[in-house]
C-alpha cells in the first residue's frame, strides 16, 4: 500500500493511538457530559434560530477535548485516533442534535497536513469539503479547475456557510480554496440543525494532494453520518419509550397497548441494527478490511432508514403532543430526513452494497 | 323529475349563476365563498338529499349524485354538504328545533367559523375521560375546563363541545354535547405552534363560560352518541381529502401531480420509481372506490364504521406520498420555503400527514374501532368502563 492510499491513522503505525475499551468509554462520556451541558434542547433551538447555525464557543471546547482533531495525527496537534472513536463520538452528536461541523472536520482531517491540520485540530479553522465529479452526490455541482484557478458552483455543501477554507475533492486531486476565492449562499434548509450552503467559487486554488485520498475522506464522512444516525435513532426511541411508560389513557400506560409495544419493539430492532451497522463499518474501516466498501454502504442505508423510521413512528407514538413545535420529536424527524439525503440516498447505497457483494463473489 | 330534467335544471342554474368564487384554503373559520354558498343553499343545491324544509330537495342518493357531478363539471363548490358538512349534519340530526333554524342555514353557507372542542390534555384517544364540566344554571349551562389541539379555535364562532354533565355514572354516559359560543368572556384561546411551523391549532381555556339552553344537542347525558355521528362525518371527510400543500391548493397533490413530479424529475422511466408512484396512486384510487361504496350505503343521521377505513387508508397514502415525493426530489428535498415550492410541498406533506394519522383519532385507535365495531372482534378490556367517573377521578 502506498503512503497516499493509507488513512492518516495508518500513516505511521507507531504514531496511531490504539485506545482501550475504557479509554473509549471515557472519551464518549466526556463528550456526552459536555453536550448534555452545552447542547441541551434549548441550546439546539437557539443555534437553529441563529444565522450561522453554529456554536463556535462549544466547538472550541470540543476541540479542547481533542474531538476536532480526532483524526489528525499527533505530530499535527491532533489525537491520532481512528474510525472507531469517530463513530462513537458521532453517536453522541446525533443523539444531542449537535450542529457542530464534525462530519466536515473529520473529512478534512483526511486531506490536510501541516499547519492547516493543526489549525483544524485546534478548532480554529473550519473546513468544508465539496466532493466533485464522480464523488458529487448532489449531481448538481459544477466546478471547473484549470490552470491554478477554479470556477463554478458546489451545491449543498455541509458547513459551507461558516467555512474558512473549502476543499474541492475530485478524482484528479484535492484543491484548497481560500476564503476570498468563494462566496457561500446559506440554504433555507428543512433541518435547521444541519446547515448547507451553495459555494460560488471563482479564484485561485492550491493543489494539496492527489485524488487517491478522496475515497478515504468520503468513507469517513459517510461513517460519521452513520454514527450520527444510529445515535439519533436510539435517542428518539429512548424518549418515546419513556413517554409510553408515563402517558396514561383508558386508565393504563399507553405502552401497555400492544399497538404501541409492538411498534417500540420494531423500532428497537431498527435502532440496534443501525448501531451494529455503524460500528461494524467503523471496525472494517479501521482494519482496512477487504469488504469495507460493502460495510460502509450497508451502514449508509441501514442507519439512514432506521433513523427515519424511528423518528417517524416516534411522532405517531406520542400522539398530538409531538405535532407541536415545542416538542423535540420533529427536530429528530427533520434531522433523520436530511441525513437520508446527505451523501446519497438509500437507493444509491443499496445499489453500492449489492455491487460490493458482486465484486466479492 | 327525470334524471335528464334534473341535469338540465342544474346545468342551466349554474350557467346563470356561477361566476367563480375565491379559493377556500382553511378548513376552519368562516368561508370566503360564503356569498356563493348562500346562493347555492337558497336554490336548494347545498344539501339536495335533505327535505325541502331544510334547504334540500328531498332527492334520492342517485339524483343527488347527478347534482354533484354537474357542480364538479363546472368546478363549482357548495353541493354535497348533506354528505360532507360535518357541522351541519350533526346539527340537523341532533340540535333543538330553535337552534337548528338559526344555525343550519349559516353552516350551509359557511357563515360561521367552527371548531371541535373534544380533546383535553388527559383525554385524547380516551375521549370519554374528559373532565371539562358543564353545570346547569338558569337558562343554560356554565362550563369550566381545558381543551387542547383545537384546530381553528382562534377563528371560530362556535365550538362543538363535549363536557361532563353527570359525574355519578360511568364515563361514556355522563357526557353532553353542545354548540358553545366561542366569542365570550370565559373562553381564552391560545395558539400552539405546529411542527409544520403553522399555528392552526390551539389550547382553549374555558372558565365559567355560558351556553344557552337551546344549544344542547341530543339528550342531556347522551353526548357520546351525538359525538359518534360527528366523528363519523369528520373521519369520512378526512378519509376523502387532505391538504397536500401548505397553500391548501388541491392541485398540488393527487395523482396527476405525482406523475408530473416524477416526469419533471426525469425519473419516470426508472422502474422502481414507477412501482412507487403506481402504488400511491393505486391506494388513492382504491380508497375513493371504497368510500364511494360505503357512502352509498350510509343513511342520513346514522354513522358507518366502514367510513373509518377511509381515514386509515388516507393516512397511509399521505405518509407514503410524502416518502415518494422526497425520494423523487433527492437533494432538493433538503430545502424549504417559498423559493423551493416542490421541496416545500414534499416536506409539508410528510409532516402534515400526521394531521390525518393522529388528528380525529389516531391510526391505532382507528384500527381498534375497525377491529371491534366492523369485524366484531372482542373488545379490548377497559378497566374504568363501568365505574362511576367520580370514582375514576378519585382513584387516580
Ligand atoms: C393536527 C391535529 C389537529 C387536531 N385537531 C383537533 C381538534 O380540532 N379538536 C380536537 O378536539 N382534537 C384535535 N386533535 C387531537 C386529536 O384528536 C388527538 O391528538 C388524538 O385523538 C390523540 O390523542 P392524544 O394526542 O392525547 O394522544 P394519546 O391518546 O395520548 O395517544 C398517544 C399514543 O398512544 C396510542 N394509543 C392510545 N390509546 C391506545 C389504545 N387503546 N390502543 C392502542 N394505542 C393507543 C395512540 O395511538 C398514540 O400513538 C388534533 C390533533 C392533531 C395532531
Amino acid at each position: 500500500m502506498t503512503r497516499a492510499q493509507r488513512r492518516p491513522w495508518e500513516r505511521d503505525a507507531c504514531m496511531t493511538q490504539v485506545m482501550t475499551h475504557e479509554e473509549r468509554t471515557a472519551l464518549r462520556d466526556s463528550v456526552r457530559r459536555l453536550l448534555a451541558d452545552r447542547c441541551a434542547e434549548t441550546d439546539v433551538r437557539r443555534v437553529m434560530a441563529s444565522d450561522t447555525g453554529h456554536d463556535d464557543a462549544l466547538w472550541r471546547e470540543l476541540a479542547g477535548l481533542g474531538v476536532a482533531g480526532m483524526l489528525v495525527s499527533e505530530d499535527n496537534g491532533g489525537s491520532g485516533l481512528g474510525p472507531v472513536e469517530l463513530e462513537l463520538v458521532m453517536e453522541e452528536f446525533g443523539a444531542a442534535l449537535s450542529s457542530a461541523p464534525m462530519i466536515s472536520t473529520a473529512m478534512a482531517a483526511m486531506l490536510l497536513d501541516g499547519a492547516r491540520a493543526q489549525a483544524l485540530a485546534a478548532g480554529e479553522l473550519i473546513v468544508a469539503v465539496a466532493p466533485l465529479g464522480v464523488h458529487d452526490w448532489t449531481g448538481q455541482s459544477d466546478v471547473r479547475v484549470a490552470g491554478g484557478r477554479a470556477e463554478g458552483v458546489a451545491r449543498f455543501v455541509p458547513d459551507g456557510q461558516i467555512a474558512d477554507l473549502v476543499l474541492l475533492a475530485g478524482d484528479d486531486g484535492v484543491y484548497a480554496v481560500a476564503r476570498d476565492a468563494f462566496s457561500a449562499t446559506s440554504l433555507p434548509v428543512f433541518d435547521r440543525t444541519r446547515r448547507l450552503a451553495d459555494l460560488h467559487i471563482d479564484g485561485p486554488v492550491e493543489r494539496i494532494c492527489d485524488g487517491s485520498r478522496v475515497a478515504g475522506a468520503l468513507a469517513v464522512g459517510l461513517l460519521a453520518l452513520a454514527g450520527d444516525q444510529a445515535g439519533g435513532a436510539r435517542r428518539v426511541l429512548e424518549f418515546t419509550v419513556d413517554y409510553a411508560r408515563e402517558r396514561r389513557q383508558f386508565g393504563r400506560a399507553i405502552g401497555s397497548f400492544q399497538a404501541i409495544k409492538h411498534m417500540a419493539a420494531d423500532l428497537l430492532l431498527e435502532a440496534e441494527s443501525a448501531t451494529s451497522a455503524a460500528r461494524n463499518a467503523a471496525e472494517q474501516l479501521a482494519g482496512d478490511a477487504a469488504d469495507r466498501d460493502g460495510a460502509l454502504a450497508l451502514a449508509a442505508f441501514a442507519c439512514a432508514d432506521a433513523y427515519v423510521r424511528c423518528a417517524k413512528d416516534g411522532v405517531q407514538m406520542h400522539g398530538g403532543i409531538a405535532f407541536t413545535w415545542e416538542h423535540p420529536a420533529h427536530l429528530y424527524l427533520r434531522r433523520a430526513r436530511s441525513g437520508a439525503q446527505l451523501f446519497g440516498d438509500s437507493r444509491h447505497w443499496r445499489e453500492r452494497f449489492i455491487q460490493a457483494l458482486e465484486a466479492q463473489s | 323529475m327525470t334524471d335528464e330534467e334534473l341535469k338540465a335544471e342544474v346545468t342551466a342554474w349554474l350557467a346563470a349563476n356561477w361566476r367563480g368564487a375565491p379559493q377556500r384554503t382553511e378548513r376552519f373559520g368562516p368561508d370566503p365563498r360564503a356569498e356563493w354558498l348562500a346562493k347555492v343553499r337558497d336554490a336548494g343545491w347545498a344539501a339536495p338529499r335533505w327535505p325541502k324544509e331544510w334547504y334540500g330537495r328531498g332527492l334520492s342518493d342517485a339524483q343527488a349524485r347527478i347534482v354533484e357531478s354537474c357542480f364538479a363539471e363546472a368546478k363549482a363548490p357548495g353541493t354535497g354538504q348533506d354528505r360532507s358538512n360535518l357541522w351541519a349534519n350533526t346539527a340537523l340530526a341532533h340540535a333543538t328545533e330553535t337552534f337548528k333554524r338559526q344555525i343550519v342555514p349559516q353552516l350551509l353557507a359557511g357563515e360561521v367559523g367552527m371548531c371541535l372542542l373534544y380533546s383535553e390534555p388527559g383525554a385524547g384517544s380516551d375521549l370519554a375521560a374528559i373532565r371539562t364540566r358543564a353545570d346547569k344554571v338558569e337558562g343554560g349551562w356554565r362550563v369550566t375546563g381545558q381543551k387542547v389541539w383545537t384546530s381553528g379555535a382562534h377563528i371560530a364562532d362556535y365550538g362543538m363541545l363535549i363536557a361532563r354533565t353527570d359525574w355519578s355514572v360511568p364515563k361514556h354516559r355522563g357526557i353532553s354535547f353542545f354548540f358553545m359560543p366561542m366569542r365570550q368572556k370565559g373562553v381564552d384561546v391560545r395558539p400552539l405552534r405546529q411542527i409544520t411551523d403553522e399555528t392552526h391549532f390551539n389550547e382553549v381555556f374555558i372558565d365559567d363560560a355560558f351556553i344557552p339552553e337551546e344549544n344542547l344537542l341530543g339528550n342531556l347525558g347522551g353526548g357520546w352518541g351525538v359525538l359518534q355521528t360527528a366523528l363519523a362525518y369528520e373521519r369520512s371527510v378526512m378519509g376523502d381529502a387532505a391538504r397536500g400543500a401548505r397553500s391548501g391548493a388541491k392541485e398540488a397533490h393527487g395523482d396527476a401531480a405525482l406523475l408530473e413530479l416524477a416526469r419533471e424529475a426525469g425519473k419516470l422511466s426508472d422502474p422502481l420509481v414507477r412501482q412507487d408512484v403506481a402504488q400511491v396512486i393505486a391506494w388513492r384510487m382504491l380508497n375513493s372506490l371504497n368510500t364511494r361504496r360505503a357512502k352509498a350505503e350510509l343513511k342520513q343521521g346514522t354513522s358507518s364504521s366502514i367510513m373509518s377505513l377511509g381515514k386509515l387508508a388516507m393516512s397511509r397514502i399521505l405518509h407514503e406520498e410524502g416518502r415518494v415525493r422526497t425520494e423523487l426530489l433527492g437533494p432538493e428535498s433538503l430545502l424549504q420555503g417559498p423559493d423551493h415550492p416542490r421541496a416545500e410541498d414534499a416536506n409539508f406533506l410528510s409532516l402534515n400527514a400526521y394531521f390525518t394519522s393522529i388528528g380525529g383519532g389516531t391510526d391505532q385507535i382507528q384500527r381498534n374501532i375497525i377491529g371491534e365495531r366492523v369485524l366484531d372482534l372482542p373488545r379490548e378490556p377497559e378497566v374504568d368502563r363501568d365505574v362511576a367517573f367520580s370514582a375514576v377521578v378519585a382513584g387516580r
